[in-house]
């Protein structure tokens, strides 16, 4: 069972993304803000980082350098989920080493397929 | 010559006296000359007369040889007072007797011997030798000698009267020509007055005055007319030059004006170019805003459709989708807003790539076929065979495509909607030719000058009838626009409307973010070559206290501290210095902190310097947006800012190898797949959505 970690500090947000992660047999754990989102990616060791860029704290490009930056935790796929639909917004997040991007609202099917292919590659 | 530079009246008093003169001196000596030539002749005359009758006295004496006789014959000659001398000669030619008015004179001066009978004159002196002839015998000669003194006495009273004569004449002369000269030299001098005057007053109203009607009455009356022409010349210059002058001070007035003007219009541009900022924040912000929730609904709704779907509850499933179309329809609606707002921005860029057109056209109909079968439409394509491929932003093409599809659909009912795509070339390029029309309502001429405009329907009762925000065709142009293609438009009312729009067949990029990767790469040169400083802090404010404070802070954290006054200055010491990060405030006259991130992460050299907001603006995710790294807001919290700079010491150069290392580079299609897939899943929300104008 993947185990996937939620960083999203919308409390919403992050209670429908996690259940319907679970529905799809995910195993999800959340953070609520940028360092917790750190402090979980280094301690739980997750499959994969769905990141919310918006965060308080520490935003989400800076939480996606650090865990890059670290040798234990650079092969983590992350997936930036951001509201802002500006089209640099894609470009920095590659920049900022996030190895896939999706826009808010979440179209929950195209994530999916964006979570299985990336795992999918970790695998291989 | 001295003459010719006396004065007029001289000239014509000398010039009267002397012809006057000369002509009176000329006839007085003819006459003189005549008279005393005549007087001579008298004289000449009288003593021959009397030498005959001297002789004719003496020839008894001289036949009886009695010389007492004869000389005091002689002595009758004691009468004529000029007669000197006197002699008598015989026939011998000897000197017979002889007479001297003197006495004492000697007989010498008595020519020897006689001479020829006439008269001759020697030495001022007449002397006459006549023949003493008694009944035809000669019988000597006389001879008598006189001195003239009668003619030279009157000789010297007539040049003594003609002296005075010509003295007083010329006296006269003088009088009465000085007084004549007026009548020629007044006029003139007064007219060389006049000139003076006004030469030397340039005084062009003093006329001279005409005395007489002739030749210098006519002079004058020249000058006169000369000085009325200029003075009116000079009344005419004088009134041009005050026109000129009143001229230049409205000009001067009007220039002031308009300077006035251009700043209040500059302003004016500033607040509105401020207020378009601000508009476009304000939707970004409000699309962020907006979404959350919106994710939440559609989210929440998806999940309970599929809940109910599984646990078989079917009835729901009906409503439950109802809220996620109601849901998409809001979310592209927002997508709409934001993404005019991006245009408007100038942050619109296009993603080109190559693609096939005819897999396109069959996408997109197929996508928009329930939407055409909702109102009982049918669409026909008509494509042409050798389409092939274009270079451009699909996604837009996709949306302009979309756009006008949905429309047609929309305000047709039971109708036809035919999609032409055919290729054209003209202006030397190739031309991808997209038409849709449809046998709908159409679009009155009126509704035609509105209809690329945003926010702009044809009129308010089709908002409450179809719907929509009137961003659809405005988005389409803008991105027709941005792809340098062109979009028009022609529509019966009542009959149907047709689009058409043109697309150049290989787009050229010609972004602001291709402009600016040519500003960047100008200079990066210079920049590549100071390296960045591992401890440098950049601290961008216009408060003076703000960077003190700062920099004593940061020093003693043991950082070096360049700071700027002004935004231009903070992008100008970025670049010199490269800093390990910089910290910016928002608020700064001129150019202010968002004009300088967006410079700084436009920059490619400056791009990778993280940048933490530092202002009292709350305004976390417009910074953000812009691409600061982290956003504090004044007072700053220390202990936070040490932190934050801390990580980014640490950070640094591993993001720089997370970057390189990040999978994009190894596998560029996934990314281009991602742009695909967004644009595609815009369209596949979209297909539930009711169509808006």
């Amino acid at each position: 069972m993947p185990k996937i970690l939620l960083v999203e500090d919308n409390e919403m947000n992050r209670d429908m993304l996690s259940r319907r992660l679970q529905r799809k047999g995910y195993s999800v754990i959340s953070a609520h803000d940028g360092e917790q989102g750190h402090l979980m990616a280094c301690s739980e060791m997750p499959d994969l980082i769905l990141m919310d860029i918006s965060l308080p704290l520490m935003n989400g490009w800076e939480v996606t350098r650090l865990l890059k930056s670290n040798e234990s935790t650079r092969h983590i796929p992350i997936i930036a989920l951001t509201a802002h639909a500006l089209s640099t917004d894609r470009d920095r997040a590659f920049e900022a080493g996030c190895d896939d991007y999706d826009t808010k609202p979440v179209e929950f099917a195209r994530l999916n397929e964006k979570i299985d292919n990336l795992l999918t590659v970790k695998k291989s | 010559m001295i003459l010719q530079n006396l004065s007029i009246k001289r000239k014509l008093t000398l010039i009267t006296m002397l012809t006057s003169s000369a002509a009176l001196v000329l006839s007085a000596l003819s006459f003189l000359i005549y008279d005393l030539v005549s007087f001579r002749h008298l004289l000449i005359q009288d003593l021959m007369t009397q030498a005959e009758i001297i002789g004719y006295n003496s020839a008894g004496a001289m036949e009886f040889k009695d010389v007492p006789a004869a000389t005091a014959t002689l002595s009758a000659l004691t009468a004529k007072e000029d007669v000197v001398t006197a002699g008598l000669y015989g026939r011998d030619s000897k000197m017979f007797a002889h007479y001297s008015r003197n006495n004492n004179v000697i007989p010498s001066l008595l020519p020897a011997h006689s001479q020829d009978k006439g008269y001759r004159f020697e030495g001022g002196y007449l002397q006459v030798f006549h023949d003493v002839t008694l009944n035809g015998e000669r019988l000597g000669t006389l001879f008598l000698q006189s001195d003239m003194r009668q003619w030279s006495v009157r000789a010297k009273r007539y040049a003594g009267i003609l002296c005075i004569f010509v003295l007083i004449s010329g006296l006269f002369a003088f009088l009465v020509s000085s007084r004549l000269q007026r009548l020629i030299s007044r006029p003139i001098l007064h007219l060389e007055d006049t000139m003076r005057m006004v030469s030397a007053n340039r005084n062009y109203e003093i006329r001279a005055t005409k005395s007489y009607g002739d030749e210098i009455g006519k002079l004058i009356d020249g000058f006169n007319t000369m000085l009325s022409e200029i003075q009116q010349r000079d009344t005419a210059l004088r009134g041009a030059n005050d026109e000129l002058k009143s001229r230049t001070g409205e000009l001067e007035k009007e220039i002031l004006h308009r300077r006035q003007t251009q700043e209040e219009l500059l302003k004016a541009k500033h607040v509105a170019e401020e207020a378009s900022r601000a508009k476009s924040t304000f939707l970004a912000n409000m699309s962020h805003e907006l979404r959350t929730p919106l994710n939440a609904i559609i989210g929440y709704s998806e999940m309970l459709e599929e809940e109910s779907r599984e646990s078989g509850k079917s009835d729901s499933v009906h409503d439950l989708r109802k809220i996620q179309s109601a849901g998409k329809h809001l979310l592209s609606l927002i997508n709409d807003v934001l993404d005019l707002s991006k245009i408007e921005a100038g942050k619109m860029g296009l993603h080109l790539e190559n693609f096939d057109v005819a897999p396109l056209i069959d996408e997109m109909t197929t996508t928009l076929q329930p939407a055409a079968a909702k109102n009982g439409n049918t669409i026909r394509l008509h494509v042409a065979n050798n389409l092939g491929a274009m270079h451009a932003d699909i996604t837009k093409v996709r949306q302009i495509l979309f756009n006008l599809l949905s429309n047609a659909c929309k305000f047709t009912d039971h109708g036809t909607i035919s999609v032409d795509v055919d290729q054209s070339k003209f202006e030397g390029r190739d031309w991808i030719l997209f038409r849709v029309s449809d046998t709908g309502i159409g679009i009155t001429a009126k509704q035609k000058e509105n209809l690329f405009l945003e926010f702009s329907q044809a009129d308010a009762s089709i908002a409450r009838k179809y719907g929509g925000t009137g961003l659809g065709l405005a988005i389409t142009y803008r991105f027709v626009q941005l792809m340098k293609g062109r979009i028009s438009v022609e529509s019966e009312p009542g009959k149907g409307a047709t689009f058409t729009v043109h697309l150049p067949a290989q787009v050229v990029a010609e972004t602001p973010e291709s402009a600016r990767s040519t500003t960047s790469s100008e200079v990066a040169p210079s920049s590549e070559e100071s390296k960045t400083r591992k401890d440098t802090i950049l601290v961008i404010d216009d408060d003076a206290s703000v960077r003190d404070l700062m920099s004593r802070f940061l020093g003693k954290l043991g950082f070096h501290v360049v700071a700027a006054a002004n935004g231009e200055e903070g992008v100008r010491l970025a670049r010199q210095v490269r800093p390990m990060v910089i910290t910016l405030d928002v608020v700064m006259p001129e150019c202010d902190g968002w004009t300088v991130l967006k410079k700084l992460k436009s920059d490619s050299a400056l791009a990778e310097i993280p940048v933490i907001m530092v202002t009292i603006v709350d305004n976390e995710a417009m910074g953000l947006d812009l691409g600061a790294s982290n956003y504090l807001i004044k007072p700053v919290d220390r202990d936070r800012l040490a932190v934050l700079i801390e990580k980014h010491r640490a950070g640094r150069p591993a993001t720089i190898t997370g970057a390189t290392a990040a999978p994009f580079i190894s596998n560029p299609p996934q990314r281009r797949r991602e742009s695909e897939r967004r644009a595609s899943g815009k369209v596949d929300h979209a297909k539930d959505l009711v169509s808006r104008r």
